[in-house]
């Protein structure tokens, strides 16, 4: 179905979606005018939908340069009366937080709905992390849909309640909500009019006085927590077995119970908002049961807020029971609070919770069992003819040859795989979105206190617009010396292609203005070159002077995401001669397919020589270069060096 | 030899001791050692464990007896100066060359004769600005050839643009390089076919050596340019006590002694300071800087020496007498202090030296006395 969906103007038609596409829906029906965000799985679709969107239904909508920006764009815009959204990931609200707690307390006007799309198990993320502590810690009401028709038609309520009470309002989702399909009733798209304006007298601060107010706001949502529309209840009434759940772990939860035969005993309350907590629900529920069963992901955060909702009514839930993560019942294969929810986890954990047999279903675990060592072994790697293999290749190469163990930090982005083989495990750091540039920073001082390794940070360029600038200002500023290599591919590749400042092109398929890499450290006044890093040894020649001289520096090295650089033009064709290859009689231990490791550079066992996936090769010709024998030869095309 | 070694080995024992003499001939033999600048690094365990890497290397075990058969077919008679047929002062008499050589311009004169010749198709040599550490340059005419000329007193890698020629498809080199350069080359040339053999074997027509009793470090390229105060360095000689830096505007000298720190350390383990296993020797005369010495060694040496002087190419005239001592002088003092210094276990042992060679180094006086 996908974009098309969002189009459908017929109230009451069911169409299927996606999570993203239905909270994109929900945000249109709900007459946003301003949408902002900056790429980050497993969210990245909403925004890129509504990008494409914004021209037809007359709103605003921009990837951001951050997320702090992003959400400060988004706040003003509700300053302003029009309805706004800002899509992030959880990484993204760590950004975000100091205004997001700003903005929480000042208080805001149209209603302000923040997106996070958290990703249990890291499926597309660096860390795991349960943004639902940063949302309550910013006096957010947080809700969670366990659908992509609840996430649709939770968009629309949360807008209106974020104008009810003034606040910002999270909107939880995870990736098995975004990336999930469902049947989603549409409703209407209305025609808005609208004519933003700040009034003379409106002010938006945060001074700490209102702390009290954001407190009573809070309140006030509590109170009608429990009227909330998506909180759920099904089971037998005054059941001694309460799980307690919400967002997707609902779905898990409600197919082991049917697992497990105990529709009858077992109760399952679903809460559609999980702070403020729908107290009277919960007690009400609670007082008659024995067992309380928690189960949520990623960490204990509605177990924790419920037992101590529990001890303050401690004297009339007597003698509950609590069963979850801190008790350790609830847990995946890596233990509690690690990893994502399964309805075998939960069947697991009620079964010895309500003391019935369970074992998984062996049928699937069988054939796994035979499958398994027929499945090649797979590392991450960079793509066929990724331009950051060769950048790391020579980075690496100069490193040796300059002898120094100089110390490489890395980022966030496709070249954060650059900690494992296919990067030649050359990445010694891993944090947040610029982090590496921050850290560079502080190693480039410790000069005088005997530190003599040079210093590499590996950025790429959406992660340079988004957080590196400030520590390359205070890098010039202070005097640090170390080498940024920016690994332009000119896109967001990590999160499918986004466009980004140094682009040209804006989410609403603009053209603007470019803002390339090396010109912004030229303003800066850093010494800045620009080299493409298929040719691999005249970088690591680049890279091997620039680490010979003190100071900041930048090497932007710049060649097209190779997912993007195949669509375009006729390509030639790149094979193995294998007349001239010479197999393991070279001495290169197979250095193409073994070592440089390009996912096309495979070996032909019957012959006993290199050969190329030719289907998977996307024709960079890195491999040609570096081929010892001359063996890897080109074909017709547009030959590139 | 009892385990077999490849490039772990070659890296723990030859570059990170600090025995390393940067000849480059290592590098590009295979993707996982490599040069840029003055250096020369293993960058990636190949996984192998042994390699032609370490076979080559003119740091690691040489056997000078077996070199010397190998090479000329004999043992050596002189056992400071190695083989030889001829030694006798030389220099170019075409004018290019004689101008631009770093003395008489034997050198290039040689270099740019096999290419006109057609008795090689590329030359592998040091070149660019001569205030800059050299990079290699695989010439293919008489300018190119030219426009390396002059000596730059550092160790550049320039070996590794053999395998690049090759690679490229030249296939027959003429090769300048200093001792530790022809000592890898003929290493290279001696070895067995067999997994890793380098297609450059077969590929090095001719080798010319330099005289070299020590190389500097990079740094030495900064002193140079501050001396020279900015102005661009046109010619860089040692004649004696002094490193002399010629400008546009005049010459400047240094002493040695300013420069003796930055001495590779390698190079004072350097037994061989007039390349023994070269074709041909080129140095200095130490006495007249429009003459080079000349020491031809091999029998296609003296074919292209004889050729070159028929045709008029290069002229030759008889070593002065009383010159010829103080030239065994220097050359058996340098070996015997390398000699002291490898006995105290510096080098890894690497020179393996017969009891023979040894005995006759210290008794020769030869003609020196
Ligand atoms: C590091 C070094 C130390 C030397 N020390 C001595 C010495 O102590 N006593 C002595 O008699 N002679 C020494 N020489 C040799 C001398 O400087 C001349 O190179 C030699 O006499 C040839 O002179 P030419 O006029 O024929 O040279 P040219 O015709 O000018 O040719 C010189 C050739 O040397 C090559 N070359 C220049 N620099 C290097 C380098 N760093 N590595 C490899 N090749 C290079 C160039 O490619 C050029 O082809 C040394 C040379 C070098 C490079
Ligand atoms: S001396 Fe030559 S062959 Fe040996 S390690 Fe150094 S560069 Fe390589």
């Amino acid at each position: 179905m996908s974009f098309l969906s969002l189009l459908v103007n017929e109230p009451g038609r069911s169409v299927l979606m996606t999570g993203n596409e239905a909270v994109a829906r929900g945000a249109i029906e709900a007459g946003i005018g301003y949408a902002s965000s900056y790429p980050g799985s497993p969210t990245a679709e909403i925004l890129g939908n509504l990008g494409r969107l914004a021209g037809d239904y007359h709103f605003y909508a921009e990837w951001s340069v951050n997320e702090k920006v992003a959400l400060e764009g988004a706040a003003a815009a509700s300053f302003a009366g029009l309805r706004s959204i800002c899509i992030m990931k959880p990484n993204g609200v760590n950004v975000a937080l100091d205004s997001l707690a700003s903005i929480s307390q000042s208080g805001i006007k149209a209603g302000l709905v923040l997106v996070v799309g958290d990703d249990p198990a890291g499926h597309s993320s660096t860390n795991e992390e349960d943004s639902r502590y940063l949302e309550k810690l910013a006096h957010m009401p947080i809700l969670e849909p366990s659908t992509p028709r609840e996430a649709k038609e939770m968009t629309l309520a949360a807008f209106e309640l974020s104008e009810k009470i003034k606040l910002p309002v999270a909107l939880r989702c995870v990736t098995r909500v975004c990336h999930a399909s469902g049947n989603v009733t549409v409703g209407e798209i209305a025609g808005v009019n609208r004519k933003p304006a700040i009034g003379k007298n409106e002010r938006f601060i945060t001074v700490k006085f209102l702390h009290a107010l954001q407190e009573a706001k809070l309140n006030q949502v509590r109170r009608m927590a429990d009227a909330w529309p998506f909180n759920r209840y099904a089971g037998p009434e005054n059941a001694k077995t309460l799980v307690i759940t919400a967002g997707a772990s609902f779905m898990y939860a409600r197919e082991a119970v049917k697992e497990l035969g105990l529709e009858g005993e077992v109760g399952i309350l679903k809460l559609g908002i999980s702070w403020p907590l729908p107290e009277k629900t919960l007690l009400g529920r609670l007082k008659t049961a024995e067992k309380a069963v928690f189960i949520e992901e990623v960490e204990p955060f509605i177990e924790e807020n419920v037992m101590h909702l529990a001890a303050q009514h401690m004297m009339d839930l007597y003698p509950l029971q609590f069963y979850g993560q801190k008790s350790g019942h609830v847990a995946g294969p890596s233990g509690p609070g690690i990893g994502e929810m399964n309805p075998e986890i939960v069947a697991m954990a009620l079964a010895a919770v309500c003391g019935v047999n369970y074992s998984p279903p062996p049928g699937c675990d069988e054939s796994v069992k035979k499958l398994v060592p027929k499945v090649p072994q797979r590392d991450l790697a960079f793509c066929a003819g990724c331009p950051h293999r060769a950048s790391f290749w020579a980075v690496k190469s100069a490193l040796a040859l300059d002898g120094r163990d100089g110390v490489v930090l890395g980022d966030i982005g496709c070249y954060t795989m650059g900690v494992g083989r296919t990067g030649f495990n050359l990445l010694q750091t891993v944090h947040a979105m610029g982090s590496g540039v921050g850290m560079a920073c502080g190693l480039g001082k410790l000069a005088d206190y005997g530190f003599n390794q040079p210093v590499v940070a590996m950025v790429g360029d959406s992660t340079f617009y988004h957080a590196a600038i400030p520590a390359l200002v205070n890098a010039r500023y202070n005097k640090s010396s170390f080498l940024l290599v920016v690994l332009d591919n000119e896109t967001t590749a990590m999160t499918g292609h986004q466009p980004h400042p140094g682009m040209g092109k804006n989410a609403m398929g603009e053209e603007v203005v470019r803002m390339p890499v090396e010109s912004v450290a030229e303003g800066l006044g850093i010494p800045v070159s620009v080299h493409d890093p298929y040719d691999v040894e005249g970088t690591t020649e680049l890279v091997f002077h620039l680490l010979q001289s003190e100071g900041t520096k930048v090497l932007v090295l710049r060649r097209a995401c190779a997912l993007i650089a195949a669509k375009g033009t006729k390509k030639p064709r790149v094979y193995v001669d294998q007349e001239l290859c010479i197999g393991d009689s070279c001495g290169c231990n197979r250095f193409c397919n073994q070592t440089f490791s390009c996912t096309a550079n495979i070996w032909d066992v019957k012959n006993n020589k290199a050969v190329i996936d030719e289907v998977v090769c996307n024709r960079c010709q890195v491999c040609v270069s570096l081929c010892p024998r001359g063996a890897i030869k080109v074909e017709g095309g547009e030959q590139i060096g | 030899m009892s385990r077999k070694k490849g490039s772990l080995d070659l890296k723990q024992e030859v570059m990170d001791s600090g025995a390393c003499a940067n000849c480059g001939l290592c590098a590009g033999l295979c993707p996982y050692i490599k040069a840029a600048g003055e250096r020369v690094a293993l960058v990636h365990p190949c996984g192998l464990e042994e390699g032609n890497c370490y076979r080559l290397c003119p740091r690691t075990s040489t056997d000078w007896e077996q070199m010397d058969k190998r090479v000329f077919g004999r043992e050596r008679v002189d056992h400071v100066l190695g083989n030889h047929r001829e030694i006798v002062f030389a220099r170019s008499l075409q004018m290019d060359a004689a101008e631009k050589g770093q003395y008489g311009g034997v050198v290039s004169a040689l270099a740019a004769f096999l290419l006109e010749q057609g008795r090689v198709s590329g030359a592998v040599l040091a070149g660019g600005p001569a205030g800059e550490a050299p990079r290699a340059v695989v010439a293919t005419n008489r300018d190119e050839v030219l426009a390396c000329a002059g000596s730059r007193y550092s160790a550049s890698p320039t070996l590794s643009a053999v395998h690049r020629a090759v690679k490229e498809g030249i296939n027959s080199l003429a090769v300048v390089g200093r001792p530790c350069q022809v000592l890898a080359l003929r290493k290279m040339q001696g070895l067995e076919d067999g997994p890793g053999y380098p297609p450059a074997v077969d590929k090095v027509e001719f080798v010319i050596g330099l005289f070299c009793f020590w190389s500097l470090e990079t740094g030495i390229y900064d002193l140079l340019n501050r001396k020279a105060g900015g102005q661009r360095i046109l010619k860089v000689d040692i004649p004696q006590d002094f490193l002399t830096i010629t400008t546009a505007s005049g010459s400047a000298n240094i002493p040695v002694d300013e420069v003796r720190p930055l001495i590779r350390p390698a190079c004072r383990l350097c037994f061989d300071p007039t390349s023994e296993f070269a074709d041909v020797s080129v140095g200095s005369t130490e006495y007249d800087p429009r003459w080079n010495t000349l020491i031809v060694r091999s029998a296609k040496g003296k074919e292209i020496v004889d050729a070159a002087r028929a045709r008029g190419i290069i002229e030759t005239r008889a070593y002065p007498e009383e010159r010829l001592p103080l030239l065994y002088q220097a050359v058996r003092n340098k070996k015997l202090r390398v000699l002291q210094a490898l006995e105290s276990g510096q080098g890894a042992g690497y020179l393996q030296l017969t009891g023979q060679y040894r005995e006759a180094l210290q008794r020769e006086r030869g003609m020196n006395q």
